[in-house]
C-alpha cells in the first residue's frame, strides 16, 4: 500500500461504526451539531482513518476514546451469504473497496473465521472472474450482474486477466489490434 | 500503477525472445559466415544442414534462400501423442505434459524401466574465458531437427513451443508436415493447457499460505506471460486477506520459542520478524 495509492486513500475514507466512551467537549461537529459536546455512548459512523486513530488509546494503556465495531459490510449476515454462495453477493454495493476494507478491519479485530470465509470467497470469485475475462461476450451477456458487483480489487484482476488474454490473441492473429 | 506498460513482458516480447532458439536449416544458396555479437555463424553451403537462430532462419526462408527443417516435436504424430498425454493420462490431469529432459536427467521412460542405471553425465561446455558451464533450457538445442531419436524418449514440448510453432506455421508452412493438421493440433493443445491454468486458480490459496501450489512443470513461455498478471494478483489478494492470520501465527511461534521451545531455527525465525 503506497502513500499515493488512490485506492488506499479511498479505503481510508470508508465509514466505520464507532461508540464514544467519554464525553468530548466541542466535537459535536462530527454528529452534525457544531459547538455542542459529544456524550459518552453516542454511536457515529467515522471514517476509517479517524476511528483507527481515536481507538488507539486502548493500545497505549490509557482509557480509549471510542470503541470500534465491525462495519455492516462485514456483518454476520454478509458472512452467511458468503458461506451460501460467494458468487451471488454484490460486493460493490456493500463497499466499493471491499477487500481493502476487510484487510484493514482484520488488522484491527481478530477474526479467524472471517479470514477463512473471505479467502474462500476471493478464490471462488477469482475463478469466476477468470472465466468472464477470457470470454469475450462476458461483459454483455449473462455475466453482467456478476461483473457489476465486483469490488475495486476484483476489477483490477478482471482487467489484467482480460488484457493479457486479449494481447495474446492479438499476437496469435486471432483478433485485430484496435 | 501509473506506469503505462503492463507488468511482465508482452506477447511480442516473448516471441522476440523465442527467436533466439536454434533451428536447423537446409540452405539453398551459399552464404559466408557472419561474425555476430552473439557468436559467429557458420558458412552456409547448399547441401549441408546448418543450425541457425530462428530469426535468421525465418529471414532466409522469406528470401527463399533456405528451407527450415521442423523440430521433431512439431509433427502431427508427436503433437497427437502429447495431446493424448495431456487429455487422457490420469497422471497429467492437472499438470502439463513433461518438458524435454535436461542433459543428464533421465527421461520418463527410463525412469520407469531402469531406475538404477546411472544416467550419462551431462557434457559441460566452456565459455570463451575457459569457465565450465552446463547449458539450461533457453540455450539447449530443443528445436533442431534430429535424424535419430533415441527410443524411449517421448516427444515433449519445449519452453517456447507456442511461439516457435506459430512462427514456423506463419513463415514456413510449406516446410512442415501437414501444416493444417499441425495448426489444428497446436490450437487444441493450447486450449487444453489454458483450461488447466484456469482450474489451477482453485488451489492457489495453498500457494499463498505456503505448502501447496500449482504444478507448472512444463509450462510454456507464452502461457506464463499470459497468466502472470492474473495469478500474481490472486495470490497477492489472498496474501493480504490472510496477513493478519499469518501475523498471529508468527507471534504465536515467537512466543513459543521465547518460552523455551526448540531453538534450532531461532536464527531463521529472527530473520523473518519484521
Amino acid at each position: 500500500m503506497s502513500y499515493y495509492d488512490i485506492d488506499a486513500i479511498l479505503t481510508d475514507a470508508q465509514k466505520l461504526p464507532c461508540t464514544f466512551e467519554l464525553d468530548v467537549p466541542g466535537l459535536g461537529v462530527l454528529e452534525g451539531n457544531p459547538g455542542e459536546n459529544i456524550k459518552a455512548g453516542t454511536r457515529i459512523d467515522l471514517p476509517l482513518w479517524l476511528g483507527e486513530m481515536l481507538s488507539i488509546g486502548a493500545r497505549l494503556g490509557t482509557s480509549r476514546l471510542v470503541t470500534l465495531d465491525i462495519p455492516s459490510a462485514l456483518s454476520e449476515r454478509v458472512m452467511n451469504a458468503f458461506k451460501a454462495d460467494p458468487r451471488t453477493v454484490d460486493l460493490r454495493s456493500l463497499a466499493p473497496h471491499f477487500y481493502s476494507l476487510s484487510e484493514r478491519i482484520l488488522e484491527l479485530f481478530e477474526e479467524e473465521e472471517m479470514v477463512e470465509i473471505l479467502s474462500n470467497t476471493f478464490k471462488k470469485r477469482a475463478a469466476e472472474i477468470a472465466d468472464h475475462a477470457h470470454n469475450p461476450q462476458g461483459a454483455l451477456g449473462q455475466g453482467a450482474d456478476f461483473l457489476r458487483g465486483l469490488d475495486e480489487t476484483e476489477r483490477q484482476l478482471f482487467r489484467v486477466a482480460h488484457d493479457s488474454a486479449k494481447q495474446t490473441r492479438i499476437w496469435a492473429g486471432e483478433t485485430k489490434k484496435k | 500503477m501509473a506506469f503505462p506498460l503492463p507488468r511482465g513482458i508482452t506477447p511480442p516480447e516473448i516471441s522476440f525472445l523465442a527467436e533466439m532458439e536454434m533451428v536447423t536449416v537446409l540452405p539453398r544458396q551459399r552464404l559466408d559466415g557472419l561474425e555476430l555479437l552473439g557468436g559467429s555463424l557458420p558458412t552456409l553451403l547448399p547441401p549441408r544442414r546448418t543450425t541457425l537462430p530462428l530469426w535468421l532462419a525465418l529471414l532466409l526462408k522469406r528470401q527463399r534462400r533456405a528451407n527450415i527443417l521442423p523440430p521433431p516435436w512439431l509433427h502431427p504424430e508427436s503433437l497427437e501423442l502429447i495431446l493424448e498425454i495431456e487429455t487422457q493420462n490420469d497422471e497429467y490431469q492437472h499438470a502439463f505434459s513433461p518438458p524435454p529432459p535436461l542433459p543428464g536427467q533421465p527421461t520418463l521412460a527410463h525412469r520407469d524401466r531402469d531406475r538404477d542405471r546411472a544416467v550419462a553425465a551431462p557434457v559441460p561446455r566452456y565459455t570463451p574465458d575457459g569457465d565450465k558451464y552446463y547449458p539450461t533450457p533457453p540455450f539447449l538445442p530443443q528445436n533442431v531437427a534430429r535424424d535419430h531419436i533415441p527410443p524411449g524418449e517421448p516427444p515433449a514440448l519445449p519452453f517456447h513451443w507456442l511461439e516457435v510453432g506459430t512462427m514456423l506455421l506463419d513463415a514456413a508452412s510449406d516446410d512442415l508436415v501437414e501444416p493444417d493438421q499441425t495448426r489444428r493440433l497446436l490450437k487444441e493443445l493450447r486450449e487444453v493447457r489454458t483450461a488447466k491454468i484456469r482450474s489451477g486458480v482453485e488451489v492457489l490459496d495453498a500457494a499463498a499460505v505456503g505448502g501447496g501450489g500449482v504444478a507448472l512443470t512444463g509450462v510454456g513461455a507464452m502461457e506464463v506471460g499470459e497468466g502472470r498478471g492474473f495469478i500474481a494478483g490472486v495470490v497477492d489478494g489472498l496474501r493480504r486477506i490472510g496477513a493478519s492470520k499469518e501475523q498471529a501465527r508468527r507471534e504465536e511461534l515467537a512466543e513459543e520459542m521465547a518460552n523455551g521451545g526448540y531453538d534450532a531455527s531461532q536464527d531463521y525465525e529472527d530473520d523473518m520478524e519484521f
